[in-house]
Protein backbone atom coordinates (compact mmCIF):
# COMPACT_ATOMS: atom_id res chain seq x y z
CA UNK A 1 0.00 0.00 0.00
CA UNK A 2 2.76 2.39 1.00
CA UNK A 3 4.65 1.75 -2.25
CA UNK A 4 1.54 2.33 -4.38
CA UNK A 5 0.85 5.57 -2.57
CA UNK A 6 4.48 6.63 -2.99
CA UNK A 7 4.41 6.05 -6.76
CA UNK A 8 1.02 7.77 -6.97
CA UNK A 9 2.25 10.87 -5.13
CA UNK A 10 5.49 10.97 -7.06
CA UNK A 11 3.68 10.96 -10.40
CA UNK A 12 1.31 13.69 -9.25
CA UNK A 13 4.21 15.85 -8.08
CA UNK A 14 5.96 15.30 -11.40
CA UNK A 15 2.82 16.27 -13.27
CA UNK A 16 2.37 19.36 -11.16
CA UNK A 17 5.99 20.44 -11.80
CA UNK A 18 5.69 19.89 -15.54
CA UNK A 19 3.61 22.99 -16.25
CA UNK A 20 3.95 22.89 -20.04
CA UNK A 21 2.23 19.54 -20.32
CA UNK A 22 -0.50 20.71 -17.99
CA UNK A 23 -1.22 23.91 -19.91
CA UNK A 24 -0.96 22.20 -23.27
CA UNK A 25 -3.72 19.73 -22.46
CA UNK A 26 -5.99 22.51 -21.19
CA UNK A 27 -5.19 24.56 -24.25
CA UNK A 28 -6.07 21.65 -26.56
CA UNK A 29 -9.42 21.21 -24.85
CA UNK A 30 -10.32 24.87 -25.14
CA UNK A 31 -9.09 24.87 -28.73
CA UNK A 32 -11.34 21.94 -29.62
CA UNK A 33 -14.21 23.59 -27.83
CA UNK A 34 -13.72 26.69 -29.95
CA UNK A 35 -13.18 24.98 -33.33
CA UNK A 36 -15.92 22.41 -33.06
CA UNK A 37 -18.48 24.84 -31.80
CA UNK A 38 -18.42 26.23 -35.37
CA UNK A 39 -18.77 22.77 -36.90
CA UNK A 40 -21.51 21.94 -34.46
CA UNK A 41 -23.60 24.94 -35.36
CA UNK A 42 -23.99 23.56 -38.85
CA UNK A 43 -24.46 19.94 -37.79
CA UNK A 44 -26.67 20.42 -34.80
CA UNK A 45 -29.80 21.55 -36.49
CA UNK A 46 -32.75 20.59 -34.36
CA UNK A 47 -30.64 19.88 -31.31
CA UNK A 48 -31.82 21.41 -28.07
CA UNK A 49 -28.47 22.50 -26.69
CA UNK A 50 -25.57 22.03 -29.11
CA UNK A 51 -22.97 23.72 -26.89
CA UNK A 52 -23.59 21.40 -23.95
CA UNK A 53 -23.59 18.46 -26.28
CA UNK A 54 -20.14 19.43 -27.47
CA UNK A 55 -18.74 20.25 -24.01
CA UNK A 56 -19.72 16.88 -22.61
CA UNK A 57 -17.97 15.15 -25.51
CA UNK A 58 -14.83 17.22 -25.02
CA UNK A 59 -14.74 16.54 -21.28
CA UNK A 60 -14.74 12.80 -21.70
CA UNK A 61 -12.25 12.96 -24.59
CA UNK A 62 -9.77 14.92 -22.48
CA UNK A 63 -10.15 12.39 -19.68
CA UNK A 64 -9.51 9.58 -22.09
CA UNK A 65 -6.56 11.22 -23.86
CA UNK A 66 -4.90 12.40 -20.67
CA UNK A 67 -5.18 8.95 -19.16
CA UNK A 68 -3.66 7.37 -22.23
CA UNK A 69 -0.85 9.89 -22.61
CA UNK A 70 0.11 9.93 -18.97
CA UNK A 71 0.96 6.28 -19.12
CA UNK A 72 3.77 7.32 -21.38
CA UNK A 73 5.76 8.70 -18.47
CA UNK A 74 6.71 5.13 -17.67
CA UNK A 75 8.77 5.15 -20.87
CA UNK A 76 10.45 8.36 -19.76
CA UNK A 77 11.20 6.70 -16.44
CA UNK A 78 12.87 3.81 -18.23
CA UNK A 79 14.88 6.19 -20.40
CA UNK A 80 15.94 8.46 -17.52
CA UNK A 81 17.03 5.46 -15.44
CA UNK A 82 14.59 6.08 -12.60
CA UNK A 83 12.77 2.86 -13.42
CA UNK A 84 15.86 0.91 -12.35
CA UNK A 85 15.66 2.46 -8.90
CA UNK A 86 12.10 1.17 -8.62
CA UNK A 87 12.84 -2.22 -10.15
CA UNK A 88 15.72 -3.04 -7.79
CA UNK A 89 13.73 -2.06 -4.70
CA UNK A 90 11.89 -4.74 -2.73
CA UNK A 91 8.43 -3.64 -3.92
CA UNK A 92 6.48 -5.88 -6.29
CA UNK A 93 5.94 -5.15 -9.93
CA UNK A 94 2.15 -5.16 -9.64
CA UNK A 95 2.37 -2.35 -7.10
CA UNK A 96 4.26 -0.28 -9.65
CA UNK A 97 1.65 -0.77 -12.36
CA UNK A 98 -1.29 -0.14 -10.03
CA UNK A 99 0.33 3.05 -8.73
CA UNK A 100 0.93 4.10 -12.30
CA UNK A 101 -2.67 3.46 -13.42
CA UNK A 102 -4.12 5.22 -10.38
CA UNK A 103 -1.95 8.30 -10.85
CA UNK A 104 -2.83 8.57 -14.56
CA UNK A 105 -6.48 8.25 -13.59
CA UNK A 106 -6.19 10.99 -10.98
CA UNK A 107 -4.48 13.33 -13.43
CA UNK A 108 -7.10 12.55 -16.10
CA UNK A 109 -9.89 13.22 -13.59
CA UNK A 110 -8.28 16.51 -12.62
CA UNK A 111 -8.04 17.52 -16.26
CA UNK A 112 -11.67 16.54 -16.83
CA UNK A 113 -12.81 18.54 -13.82
CA UNK A 114 -11.04 21.64 -15.06
CA UNK A 115 -12.96 21.41 -18.32
CA UNK A 116 -16.17 20.77 -16.42
CA UNK A 117 -15.53 24.05 -14.61
CA UNK A 118 -14.88 25.85 -17.90
CA UNK A 119 -18.06 24.18 -19.18
CA UNK A 120 -20.08 25.50 -16.25
CA UNK A 121 -19.26 29.02 -17.39
CA UNK A 122 -20.31 28.13 -20.91
CA UNK A 123 -23.76 26.92 -19.97
CA UNK A 124 -23.28 23.35 -18.78
CA UNK A 125 -25.54 22.60 -15.85
CA UNK A 126 -24.89 19.98 -13.21
CA UNK A 127 -26.63 19.27 -9.92
CA UNK A 128 -24.68 17.41 -7.19
CA UNK A 129 -26.06 13.97 -8.13
CA UNK A 130 -25.19 14.30 -11.80
CA UNK A 131 -21.86 15.77 -10.89
CA UNK A 132 -21.05 12.69 -8.80
CA UNK A 133 -22.20 10.42 -11.60
CA UNK A 134 -19.96 12.29 -14.01
CA UNK A 135 -17.00 11.87 -11.67
CA UNK A 136 -17.79 8.17 -11.43
CA UNK A 137 -17.76 7.73 -15.20
CA UNK A 138 -14.59 9.82 -15.52
CA UNK A 139 -12.83 7.57 -12.99
CA UNK A 140 -13.92 4.43 -14.82
CA UNK A 141 -12.81 5.83 -18.17
CA UNK A 142 -9.56 6.97 -16.57
CA UNK A 143 -8.76 3.53 -15.18
CA UNK A 144 -9.67 1.79 -18.44
CA UNK A 145 -7.57 4.01 -20.67
CA UNK A 146 -4.65 4.39 -18.27
CA UNK A 147 -4.47 0.59 -18.34
CA UNK A 148 -4.57 0.53 -22.12
CA UNK A 149 -1.90 3.24 -22.18
CA UNK A 150 0.36 1.39 -19.76
CA UNK A 151 -0.13 -1.81 -21.69
CA UNK A 152 0.83 -0.10 -24.96
CA UNK A 153 3.76 1.68 -23.31
CA UNK A 154 5.09 -1.58 -21.89
CA UNK A 155 4.78 -3.22 -25.29
CA UNK A 156 6.24 -0.27 -27.19
CA UNK A 157 9.18 0.38 -24.83
CA UNK A 158 10.07 3.60 -26.65
CA UNK A 159 8.29 6.91 -26.73
CA UNK A 160 8.42 7.18 -30.52
CA UNK A 161 6.73 3.81 -31.00
CA UNK A 162 4.17 4.78 -28.41
CA UNK A 163 3.45 8.08 -30.16
CA UNK A 164 2.99 6.27 -33.46
CA UNK A 165 0.63 3.75 -31.85
CA UNK A 166 -1.34 6.58 -30.31
CA UNK A 167 -1.69 8.58 -33.50
CA UNK A 168 -2.49 5.60 -35.72
CA UNK A 169 -5.27 4.24 -33.52
CA UNK A 170 -6.33 6.92 -31.12
CA UNK A 171 -6.83 9.99 -33.28
CA UNK A 172 -9.16 8.30 -35.82
CA UNK A 173 -11.11 6.58 -33.06
CA UNK A 174 -11.48 9.87 -31.22
CA UNK A 175 -12.98 11.56 -34.25
CA UNK A 176 -15.26 8.62 -34.98
CA UNK A 177 -16.66 8.49 -31.46
CA UNK A 178 -19.15 11.31 -31.74
CA UNK A 179 -17.34 13.41 -29.17
CA UNK A 180 -16.63 16.30 -31.52
CA UNK A 181 -18.85 15.52 -34.49
CA UNK A 182 -22.24 13.94 -33.73
CA UNK A 183 -22.53 10.39 -35.03
CA UNK A 184 -25.89 11.34 -36.46
CA UNK A 185 -24.08 13.73 -38.81
CA UNK A 186 -21.63 11.14 -40.09
CA UNK A 187 -21.86 9.50 -43.52
CA UNK A 188 -23.24 5.99 -43.56
CA UNK A 189 -20.06 4.22 -44.67
CA UNK A 190 -18.28 5.31 -41.44
CA UNK A 191 -20.99 3.97 -39.15
CA UNK A 192 -19.66 0.38 -38.85
CA UNK A 193 -16.40 1.81 -37.44
CA UNK A 194 -18.39 4.10 -35.16
CA UNK A 195 -20.33 1.12 -33.82
CA UNK A 196 -17.19 -0.97 -33.27
CA UNK A 197 -15.38 1.89 -31.56
CA UNK A 198 -15.45 1.54 -27.75
CA UNK A 199 -15.03 5.30 -27.43
CA UNK A 200 -18.46 5.77 -29.01
CA UNK A 201 -20.12 4.18 -26.01
CA UNK A 202 -17.81 5.92 -23.56
CA UNK A 203 -18.89 9.22 -25.01
CA UNK A 204 -22.56 8.30 -25.18
CA UNK A 205 -22.87 7.26 -21.55
CA UNK A 206 -21.10 10.36 -20.33
CA UNK A 207 -23.25 12.56 -22.50
CA UNK A 208 -26.36 10.73 -21.34
CA UNK A 209 -25.51 11.62 -17.76
CA UNK A 210 -24.19 15.13 -18.20
CA UNK A 211 -27.11 16.19 -20.42
CA UNK A 212 -29.63 14.61 -18.01
CA UNK A 213 -31.33 12.40 -20.55
CA UNK A 214 -32.72 9.88 -18.07
CA UNK A 215 -36.28 8.88 -18.80
CA UNK A 216 -36.23 9.88 -22.44
CA UNK A 217 -37.69 7.28 -24.81
CA UNK A 218 -35.26 5.21 -26.90
CA UNK A 219 -36.25 6.87 -30.15
CA UNK A 220 -35.26 10.27 -28.80
CA UNK A 221 -31.97 8.95 -27.43
CA UNK A 222 -31.17 7.51 -30.84
CA UNK A 223 -31.94 10.82 -32.44
CA UNK A 224 -29.63 12.56 -29.96
CA UNK A 225 -26.84 10.12 -30.78
CA UNK A 226 -26.44 8.62 -27.30
CA UNK A 227 -28.24 5.37 -28.15
CA UNK A 228 -27.74 3.44 -31.36
CA UNK A 229 -29.98 1.44 -33.61
CA UNK A 230 -27.89 -1.18 -35.36
CA UNK A 231 -30.07 -3.18 -37.76
CA UNK A 232 -33.04 -3.08 -35.45
CA UNK A 233 -30.99 -3.84 -32.33
CA UNK A 234 -31.01 -0.91 -29.90
CA UNK A 235 -27.92 -0.18 -27.81
CA UNK A 236 -28.81 1.90 -24.78
CA UNK A 237 -26.33 4.17 -22.92
CA UNK A 238 -26.00 1.86 -19.92
CA UNK A 239 -24.41 -0.59 -22.34
CA UNK A 240 -21.56 1.93 -22.55
CA UNK A 241 -21.05 1.67 -18.82
CA UNK A 242 -20.85 -2.13 -18.94
CA UNK A 243 -18.44 -1.78 -21.83
CA UNK A 244 -16.12 0.60 -19.92
CA UNK A 245 -16.08 -1.65 -16.89
CA UNK A 246 -15.33 -4.65 -19.09
CA UNK A 247 -12.54 -2.89 -21.02
CA UNK A 248 -11.16 -1.56 -17.75
CA UNK A 249 -10.96 -4.98 -16.11
CA UNK A 250 -9.55 -6.62 -19.22
CA UNK A 251 -6.78 -4.12 -19.79
CA UNK A 252 -5.97 -3.63 -16.12
CA UNK A 253 -5.19 -7.33 -15.84
CA UNK A 254 -3.41 -7.27 -19.21
CA UNK A 255 -1.19 -4.36 -18.29
CA UNK A 256 -0.35 -5.74 -14.84
CA UNK A 257 0.67 -9.10 -16.29
CA UNK A 258 2.53 -7.48 -19.19
CA UNK A 259 4.36 -5.23 -16.77
CA UNK A 260 5.25 -8.18 -14.55
CA UNK A 261 6.91 -9.89 -17.48
CA UNK A 262 8.43 -6.84 -19.15
CA UNK A 263 12.18 -6.79 -18.97
CA UNK A 264 13.22 -3.17 -19.51
CA UNK A 265 16.27 -3.66 -17.37
CA UNK A 266 17.72 -6.73 -19.03
CA UNK A 267 17.59 -5.10 -22.42
CA UNK A 268 19.34 -2.00 -21.13
CA UNK A 269 21.79 -3.75 -18.83
CA UNK A 270 22.89 -6.18 -21.48
CA UNK A 271 23.81 -3.44 -23.94
CA UNK A 272 25.77 -1.57 -21.32
CA UNK A 273 27.69 -4.53 -20.02
CA UNK A 274 28.93 -5.56 -23.44
CA UNK B 1 35.68 -12.26 9.86
CA UNK B 2 32.38 -13.06 8.16
CA UNK B 3 31.99 -13.28 4.45
CA UNK B 4 29.09 -11.04 3.52
CA UNK B 5 29.19 -11.97 -0.16
CA UNK B 6 29.91 -15.47 -1.38
CA UNK B 7 30.02 -16.37 -5.04
CA UNK B 8 30.84 -19.84 -6.23
CA UNK B 9 31.13 -21.10 -9.79
CA UNK B 10 29.03 -18.26 -11.15
CA UNK B 11 28.44 -18.31 -14.90
CA UNK B 12 26.25 -15.99 -16.94
CA UNK B 13 25.53 -16.50 -20.60
CA UNK B 14 23.52 -14.35 -23.01
CA UNK B 15 22.63 -16.76 -25.79
CA UNK B 16 25.94 -18.03 -27.12
CA UNK B 17 27.93 -15.28 -25.50
CA UNK B 18 29.49 -16.11 -22.14
CA UNK B 19 29.72 -12.85 -20.22
CA UNK B 20 30.98 -14.36 -16.98
CA UNK B 21 32.75 -17.69 -16.95
CA UNK B 22 32.78 -19.76 -13.76
CA UNK B 23 34.04 -17.27 -11.19
CA UNK B 24 34.24 -17.72 -7.42
CA UNK B 25 35.13 -15.21 -4.74
CA UNK B 26 34.05 -13.95 -1.35
CA UNK B 27 34.00 -10.53 0.28
CA UNK B 28 34.74 -9.91 3.94
CA UNK B 29 32.22 -7.94 5.94
CA UNK B 30 33.24 -4.31 6.39
CA UNK B 31 35.85 -4.24 3.66
CA UNK B 32 36.12 -2.34 0.40
CA UNK B 33 36.23 -4.77 -2.47
CA UNK B 34 37.07 -3.76 -6.01
CA UNK B 35 36.11 -5.51 -9.16
CA UNK B 36 38.69 -4.36 -11.62
CA UNK B 37 38.67 -4.90 -15.33
CA UNK B 38 38.24 -3.27 -18.71
CA UNK B 39 34.81 -2.41 -20.14
CA UNK B 40 33.01 -5.52 -21.27
CA UNK B 41 34.97 -7.81 -18.96
CA UNK B 42 31.85 -8.94 -17.10
CA UNK B 43 31.93 -6.54 -14.15
CA UNK B 44 28.48 -5.08 -14.66
CA UNK B 45 27.01 -8.49 -15.40
CA UNK B 46 28.32 -9.79 -12.08
CA UNK B 47 27.16 -6.76 -10.11
CA UNK B 48 23.74 -6.87 -11.79
CA UNK B 49 23.34 -10.53 -10.91
CA UNK B 50 24.34 -9.87 -7.30
CA UNK B 51 21.81 -7.03 -7.25
CA UNK B 52 19.02 -9.37 -8.46
CA UNK B 53 18.56 -7.52 -11.76
CA UNK B 54 19.84 -10.40 -13.86
CA UNK B 55 19.39 -14.11 -13.26
CA UNK B 56 22.44 -16.34 -13.11
CA UNK B 57 22.93 -19.15 -15.62
CA UNK B 58 24.87 -21.37 -13.22
CA UNK B 59 26.48 -21.24 -9.80
CA UNK B 60 25.58 -19.91 -6.40
CA UNK B 61 25.53 -16.32 -5.16
CA UNK B 62 24.86 -15.37 -1.55
CA UNK B 63 24.58 -12.02 0.17
CA UNK B 64 24.44 -11.88 3.95
CA UNK B 65 23.67 -15.60 3.97
CA UNK B 66 20.71 -15.30 1.57
CA UNK B 67 20.72 -16.96 -1.83
CA UNK B 68 20.26 -14.22 -4.42
CA UNK B 69 18.11 -16.40 -6.67
CA UNK B 70 15.88 -17.65 -3.85
CA UNK B 71 14.91 -14.60 -1.86
CA UNK B 72 15.26 -11.51 -4.01
CA UNK B 73 13.36 -9.14 -1.77
CA UNK B 74 15.45 -10.02 1.30
CA UNK B 75 18.61 -9.46 -0.71
CA UNK B 76 17.23 -6.17 -2.06
CA UNK B 77 16.69 -4.90 1.47
CA UNK B 78 20.25 -5.81 2.45
CA UNK B 79 21.90 -3.96 -0.39
CA UNK B 80 22.16 -0.43 -1.67
CA UNK B 81 23.02 0.22 -5.29
CA UNK B 82 24.53 3.18 -7.05
CA UNK B 83 24.43 2.64 -10.77
CA UNK B 84 26.79 3.93 -13.39
CA UNK B 85 24.03 6.06 -14.92
CA UNK B 86 21.85 8.28 -12.80
CA UNK B 87 18.62 6.75 -11.53
CA UNK B 88 17.41 9.82 -9.66
CA UNK B 89 14.15 11.57 -10.43
CA UNK B 90 15.34 14.95 -11.68
CA UNK B 91 12.06 16.73 -10.97
CA UNK B 92 12.12 15.77 -7.30
CA UNK B 93 14.42 17.32 -4.73
CA UNK B 94 17.28 15.34 -3.17
CA UNK B 95 15.24 14.90 0.00
CA UNK B 96 12.13 13.80 -1.92
CA UNK B 97 14.20 11.22 -3.77
CA UNK B 98 15.40 9.85 -0.44
CA UNK B 99 11.88 9.83 1.05
CA UNK B 100 10.59 7.96 -1.98
CA UNK B 101 13.38 5.43 -1.58
CA UNK B 102 12.45 4.95 2.08
CA UNK B 103 8.84 4.27 1.04
CA UNK B 104 9.99 1.62 -1.39
CA UNK B 105 12.24 -0.03 1.21
CA UNK B 106 9.64 0.31 3.96
CA UNK B 107 11.83 2.30 6.35
CA UNK B 108 9.65 3.01 9.44
CA UNK B 109 7.84 6.30 8.80
CA UNK B 110 8.94 8.00 12.00
CA UNK B 111 12.60 7.35 11.13
CA UNK B 112 12.50 8.61 7.56
CA UNK B 113 13.21 12.29 8.32
CA UNK B 114 16.12 11.44 10.57
CA UNK B 115 17.57 8.96 8.08
CA UNK B 116 17.40 11.57 5.31
CA UNK B 117 19.23 14.15 7.48
CA UNK B 118 21.82 11.57 8.41
CA UNK B 119 22.64 10.35 4.90
CA UNK B 120 22.63 13.86 3.43
CA UNK B 121 25.11 14.89 6.10
CA UNK B 122 27.30 11.87 5.31
CA UNK B 123 27.83 13.21 1.80
CA UNK B 124 27.93 16.87 2.90
CA UNK B 125 24.72 17.83 1.16
CA UNK B 126 22.62 18.91 4.15
CA UNK B 127 22.31 22.37 2.60
CA UNK B 128 21.08 20.98 -0.71
CA UNK B 129 18.31 18.69 0.46
CA UNK B 130 15.57 20.85 -0.98
CA UNK B 131 17.19 21.59 -4.33
CA UNK B 132 15.66 19.87 -7.36
CA UNK B 133 18.06 17.13 -8.44
CA UNK B 134 18.11 18.40 -12.02
CA UNK B 135 19.76 21.62 -10.80
CA UNK B 136 22.68 19.85 -9.09
CA UNK B 137 26.12 19.24 -10.62
CA UNK B 138 27.25 15.79 -11.75
CA UNK B 139 29.31 15.19 -8.62
CA UNK B 140 26.49 16.29 -6.33
CA UNK B 141 24.04 14.03 -8.10
CA UNK B 142 26.37 11.11 -7.55
CA UNK B 143 26.55 12.02 -3.86
CA UNK B 144 22.76 12.22 -3.63
CA UNK B 145 22.67 8.82 -5.22
CA UNK B 146 25.13 7.42 -2.66
CA UNK B 147 23.10 9.01 0.15
CA UNK B 148 19.90 7.51 -1.21
CA UNK B 149 21.51 4.09 -1.54
CA UNK B 150 22.33 4.24 2.17
CA UNK B 151 18.94 5.49 3.34
CA UNK B 152 17.58 2.04 4.19
CA UNK B 153 20.75 1.08 6.13
CA UNK B 154 22.00 -1.63 3.78
CA UNK B 155 24.75 -4.09 4.77
CA UNK B 156 26.45 -3.88 1.39
CA UNK B 157 26.73 -0.87 -0.90
CA UNK B 158 27.31 -1.62 -4.56
CA UNK B 159 28.96 1.14 -6.53
CA UNK B 160 29.11 0.57 -10.26
CA UNK B 161 31.84 2.84 -11.63
CA UNK B 162 31.15 5.43 -8.92
CA UNK B 163 33.38 8.13 -10.34
CA UNK B 164 32.96 7.57 -14.07
CA UNK B 165 32.58 10.90 -15.87
CA UNK B 166 33.57 13.05 -12.89
CA UNK B 167 36.44 15.52 -12.71
CA UNK B 168 39.53 14.56 -10.64
CA UNK B 169 38.66 16.74 -7.66
CA UNK B 170 35.12 15.40 -7.41
CA UNK B 171 36.53 11.90 -7.77
CA UNK B 172 38.81 12.43 -4.81
CA UNK B 173 35.85 13.70 -2.78
CA UNK B 174 33.76 10.66 -3.62
CA UNK B 175 36.61 8.38 -2.55
CA UNK B 176 36.81 10.24 0.74
CA UNK B 177 33.10 9.64 1.33
CA UNK B 178 33.45 5.98 0.45
CA UNK B 179 36.36 5.55 2.87
CA UNK B 180 34.52 7.45 5.59
CA UNK B 181 31.49 5.26 5.11
CA UNK B 182 33.43 2.09 5.40
CA UNK B 183 35.24 3.24 8.53
CA UNK B 184 32.31 4.82 10.36
CA UNK B 185 29.40 2.65 9.30
CA UNK B 186 31.12 -0.69 8.89
CA UNK B 187 29.39 -1.09 5.57
CA UNK B 188 30.85 -3.47 3.04
CA UNK B 189 31.55 -1.67 -0.20
CA UNK B 190 31.67 -3.50 -3.48
CA UNK B 191 32.78 -1.36 -6.35
CA UNK B 192 33.49 -2.00 -9.97
CA UNK B 193 35.94 0.16 -11.78
CA UNK B 194 38.36 0.34 -14.63
CA UNK B 195 40.12 3.18 -12.92
CA UNK B 196 43.37 2.10 -11.29
CA UNK B 197 43.60 4.89 -8.74
CA UNK B 198 40.12 4.05 -7.58
CA UNK B 199 41.08 0.46 -6.91
CA UNK B 200 44.02 1.63 -4.78
CA UNK B 201 41.70 2.46 -1.86
CA UNK B 202 40.39 -1.09 -1.70
CA UNK B 203 41.49 -3.86 0.61
CA UNK B 204 40.72 -6.65 -1.81
CA UNK B 205 40.96 -6.54 -5.55
CA UNK B 206 39.57 -9.01 -8.04
CA UNK B 207 40.86 -8.63 -11.55
CA UNK B 208 38.45 -9.83 -14.20
CA UNK B 209 39.10 -10.11 -17.90
CA UNK B 210 37.03 -11.72 -20.64
CA UNK B 211 34.59 -13.01 -18.04
CA UNK B 212 37.28 -14.85 -16.08
CA UNK B 213 38.70 -14.06 -12.68
CA UNK B 214 42.43 -13.72 -13.33
CA UNK B 215 43.62 -12.51 -9.93
CA UNK B 216 42.18 -12.02 -6.46
CA UNK B 217 44.26 -10.64 -3.62
CA UNK B 218 45.07 -7.64 -1.49
CA UNK B 219 46.50 -4.63 -3.23
CA UNK B 220 49.81 -5.17 -1.42
CA UNK B 221 50.14 -8.81 -2.44
CA UNK B 222 49.18 -8.10 -6.02
CA UNK B 223 51.85 -5.46 -6.28
CA UNK B 224 54.43 -7.63 -4.58
CA UNK B 225 53.65 -10.52 -6.86
CA UNK B 226 53.24 -8.80 -10.20
CA UNK B 227 55.27 -5.64 -10.14
CA UNK B 228 58.89 -4.78 -9.64
CA UNK B 229 60.59 -1.88 -7.93
CA UNK B 230 61.97 0.66 -10.32
CA UNK B 231 64.94 2.90 -9.51
CA UNK B 232 66.14 5.89 -11.43
CA UNK B 233 69.66 6.77 -10.38
CA UNK B 234 72.35 9.24 -11.42
CA UNK B 235 75.92 8.94 -10.15
CA UNK B 236 79.26 10.66 -10.62
CA UNK B 237 80.74 7.32 -11.65
CA UNK B 238 78.69 6.01 -14.52
CA UNK B 239 81.31 3.49 -15.68
CA UNK B 240 81.55 1.89 -12.26
CA UNK B 241 77.76 1.67 -11.99
CA UNK B 242 77.27 0.12 -15.41
CA UNK B 243 80.04 -2.39 -14.66
CA UNK B 244 78.42 -3.23 -11.34
CA UNK B 245 75.01 -3.76 -12.95
CA UNK B 246 76.42 -5.90 -15.75
CA UNK B 247 78.30 -8.02 -13.22
CA UNK B 248 75.03 -8.81 -11.45
CA UNK B 249 73.26 -9.20 -14.79
CA UNK B 250 70.70 -6.51 -13.91
CA UNK B 251 69.06 -4.98 -16.95
CA UNK B 252 69.24 -1.23 -17.19
CA UNK B 253 68.70 1.67 -19.52
CA UNK B 254 70.67 4.87 -19.67
CA UNK B 255 69.15 8.09 -20.75
CA UNK B 256 71.37 11.17 -20.53
CA UNK B 257 73.31 9.74 -17.57
CA UNK B 258 70.12 8.61 -15.75
CA UNK B 259 70.06 4.86 -15.14
CA UNK B 260 66.72 3.08 -14.93
CA UNK B 261 66.93 -0.26 -13.14
CA UNK B 262 64.06 -2.60 -12.33
CA UNK B 263 64.02 -5.59 -10.04
CA UNK B 264 61.45 -7.71 -8.31
CA UNK B 265 63.66 -7.76 -5.23
CA UNK B 266 63.78 -4.57 -3.20
CA UNK B 267 67.00 -5.81 -1.55
CA UNK B 268 68.83 -5.81 -4.88
CA UNK B 269 67.87 -2.19 -5.42
CA UNK B 270 68.92 -1.18 -1.92
CA UNK B 271 72.25 -2.91 -2.40
CA UNK B 272 72.98 -0.74 -5.41
CA UNK B 273 72.11 2.35 -3.38
CA UNK B 274 74.31 1.40 -0.45
CA UNK B 275 77.24 0.52 -2.69
CA UNK B 276 77.15 3.86 -4.50
CA UNK B 277 75.78 6.05 -1.71
CA UNK B 278 78.84 8.29 -1.78
CA UNK B 279 78.50 9.34 -5.37
CA UNK B 280 74.73 9.42 -6.01
CA UNK B 281 73.57 12.79 -7.34
CA UNK B 282 69.94 11.92 -7.99
CA UNK B 283 67.73 9.04 -6.91
CA UNK B 284 64.12 8.01 -7.32
CA UNK B 285 62.59 4.70 -6.26
CA UNK B 286 59.05 3.75 -7.13
CA UNK B 287 56.81 0.77 -6.61
CA UNK B 288 54.80 -0.63 -9.49
CA UNK B 289 51.26 0.61 -9.94
CA UNK B 290 48.09 -1.38 -10.27
CA UNK B 291 48.31 -0.67 -13.97
CA UNK B 292 51.56 -2.67 -14.02
CA UNK B 293 49.78 -5.46 -12.19
CA UNK B 294 47.07 -5.51 -14.80
CA UNK B 295 49.64 -5.39 -17.57
CA UNK B 296 51.56 -8.29 -16.04
CA UNK B 297 48.44 -10.43 -15.59
CA UNK B 298 46.63 -9.83 -18.85
CA UNK B 299 49.47 -8.76 -21.09
CA UNK B 300 47.86 -5.44 -21.90
CA UNK B 301 46.72 -2.20 -20.37
CA UNK B 302 43.20 -1.65 -19.16
CA UNK B 303 41.14 -0.60 -22.11
CA UNK B 304 39.50 2.53 -20.84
Amino acid sequence: MRAIKAIFMRNLINFYRDRTRFFFTIFMAVFFLFIFSFVMKAAAIGMANPMNYLISGIIIMSVFQTALNNSMNIIEDVASGFMREILVSPISRWQISIGQVLSSTAIALLQGLIIVIIGLFMGLQADPLHFLEMIGVMILVGIAFSSIGLWLATLAKSSTTFQVLVSVFVMPLTFLSGAYIPTTAMPGFLLPIVYLNPLTYTTSVFRYISLKMEGLPAAQLIKAGVAFNIHGFTIMPYFGLIMIVFIGMLFLSLCVSQFNRADFSTVKVFRHSR
Amino acid sequence: MNNIIEVSNFTKRFGDFTAVDNISFSVEEGSIFAFLGPNGAGKSTTINTLCTILDKTEGRLKINGTDVAENKSKVRKDIGIVFQESTLDGKLTARENIYLHCDFYNVPKNEVGERADFVLELVDLQEWGNAPVASLSGGMKRRVEIARGLAHSPRVLFLDEPTAGLDPQTRANIWDYVRKLQQQQNITIFLTTHNMEEAEICQQIAVIDHGRLVALDTLHNLKAQYTSTTMRIRTKQEDLLSGYLRERSLRYEINDGMFTVSSAQLATILEVVSTFHNCITDLEISKGTLNDVFLAITGREVRA
